[in-house]
């Protein structure tokens, strides 16, 4: 089971990428498209979209970095580890659930860290990366792909994307509970 | 809403680094001024031609930790020290971070004057002195603002980040949009659209049904769910362009732009493709033993991000924004 689990995924990840530019550029071909004009006329909106997205992306992650670096996040799950751990939720992986919506490379290391402590076949280690599976970096995600379209005022899109990630984490907690406590 | 998270990670962060330095500062955490005594075993006694001892600081970590308070080291102190002897006879104390320093040393190193270098003044060692062992009474440079420093530089590295991270999208950027062009040109996107209608018009009422931006959607969460997150981010803002063609008032989101953005920070997925290669590294007997409670979790995180789009664009306050205009 585990090795047609890890022969599926491999494929996937070695070939979705490949196929889909000969499905795409081929049906080009096939539809007498002059492939490499039209190629080259789109790729040319990469430039501008790049870089239109900076200010928004300094912005958020600036703000973010201050709050990784202050050490609020462990005064957090410090204060909050206790009432978690009611709901069957380790106070080892709420940090995983503060980081996980603010930053990807944060959450990587906070997943990283809780298998070497605890090994990746721990509830804490299996808790921790369907975490990281549950969810995306939701701030990353608000402020680029708002940028890309001149976003500013966001709307409901925050409590959206909070209610979304505080969904993910709270089913990842449950279903892991239910299937490896 | 965005305008108030922002502003307290910023003033929250500088409020707890600032409260936590006070408090090392309160507790003396680092030990300022305040003169230790440690055990040097001396290596290389002072010669004519060098005046320095060469050897190294020994403690065991019950020793360390009674001179610095508890969980200050793990393990015991095998620190290398160099202490050198000036013309007016004082001596210096020059400790190089590495694997026998202590977990407080070698935070204490990252904030140094020379970093990663500890410095102490220390009272002369007696070159008569019998014995390998000697008493080193010595003062630690001190050590303040170690949170207020660390979120200074990370406000600086995350900007050039920023910058680094977008200047980084530009060519994945470039190669997917031209292979979305060609397969917009070719009629492709037409069909994928055309054959998800049914779905497309009830997630998205307010998008035509053959309009392009569906297309990128799909493409983008297609992206997603496969894990192939450097293919989805380039198809994520081709749509979110393309939705902002609809936006009757630019620089506010739309209905359909905060459904999509649900969607995305769901994630929907069927192949964690990161989460299982972190697996695999650490050496996971099944690494993909989380596909199945992935698939799950953020199966209720798009469920929920969903209907909360739906049910909060009807608020009063959300709808006043984008109605505004028609008044």
């Amino acid at each position: 089971m585990t090795d047609v689990f890890r022969t599926i995924v491999n494929t996937v990840a070695v070939c979705a990428i490949p196929m889909m530019f000969v499905l795409f550029l081929g049906w080009g071909v096939v539809k007498k498209v002059k492939v490499y004009e039209v190629f080259v006329e789109g790729a040319k909106e990469g430039f501008t979209t790049a870089v239109r997205i900076i200010p928004y992306l300094v912005a958020m992650l600036v703000a973010i970095g201050i709050f990784r670096a202050s050490g609020a996040l462990d005064l957090l799950t410090r204060l909050l580890g206790p009432v978690t751990t009611l709901i069957g939720m380790p106070p080892e992986t709420l940090a995983m659930a503060f980081m996980r919506p603010l930053s990807g490379s944060g959450s990587l290391g906070v997943m990283t860290e809780l298998m070497k402590v605890h090994g990746p076949d721990s509830l804490i280690g299996v808790m921790a990366s369907t975490m990281y599976g549950s969810s995306e970096t939701t701030f990353y995600v608000l402020a680029v792909y708002f940028g890309s379209a001149g976003i500013r005022n966001t709307r409901h899109a925050v409590p959206v994307g909070l209610i979304a990630d505080a969904a993910g984490m709270l089913a990842a907690v449950w279903v892991v509970n239910l299937l490896f406590h | 809403m965005l305008n108030y998270i922002w502003i307290s990670l910023i003033i929250l962060g500088i409020l707890v680094a600032a409260g936590s330095d006070a408090a090392d500062e309160l507790g003396n955490t680092y030990r300022n001024g305040i003169s230790l005594e440690v055990r040097f075993v001396v290596a290389k006694r002072p010669s004519p031609l060098r005046s320095a001892w060469e050897g190294t600081i020994v403690l065991s970590a019950a020793e360390f930790n009674s001179l610095y308070g508890p969980g200050s080291a793990d393990s015991a102190v095998n620190q290398p020290a160099m202490v050198s002897v000036d013309a007016s006879g004082r001596s210096t104390v020059t400790m190089t971070a590495g694997s026998g320093t202590p977990r407080l040393w070698a935070e204490m190193a990252k904030h140094a004057a020379d970093p990663g270098r500890l410095a102490a003044t220390a009272a002369p060692l007696n070159p008569e002195a019998e014995g390998n062992a000697l008493p080193l009474r010595m003062v630690v440079e001190p050590i303040r603002f170690v949170r207020l420093k660390a979120v200074t530089a990370a406000a600086l590295d995350y900007a050039a980040a920023a910058v680094n991270i977008s200047i980084g999208l530009i060519g994945v950027m470039a190669l997917w949009l031209g292979v979305m062009k060609v397969a917009g040109e070719a009629g492709l996107l037409g069909i994928i659209t055309r054959a998800l209608t049914p779905l497309t018009r009830r997630l998205f009422p307010d998008i035509p049904p053959d309009h392009p931006a569906l297309a990128s959607m799909i493409m983008n969460i297609a992206a997603n769910m496969l894990g192939l997150n450097n293919a989805a981010t380039p198809m994520g803002l081709k749509a979110m362009e393309e939705l902002n063609r609809l936006n009757p008032r630019l620089g506010t989101a739309t209905n359909a732009m905060v459904t999509f953005l649900a969607i995305n920070t769901g994630g929907l997925v069927l192949i964690p493709a990161t989460a299982i290669a972190v697996r695999a590294a650490a050496g996971s007997a099944n690494p993909g033993i989380i596909i199945g409670t992935s698939i799950i979790g953020s199966g209720c995180a798009t469920i929920a991000g969903v209907a909360a789009s739906r049910l909060l664009q009807r608020l009063p306050r959300y709808r006043r924004q984008v109605e505004a205009d028609h008044d």
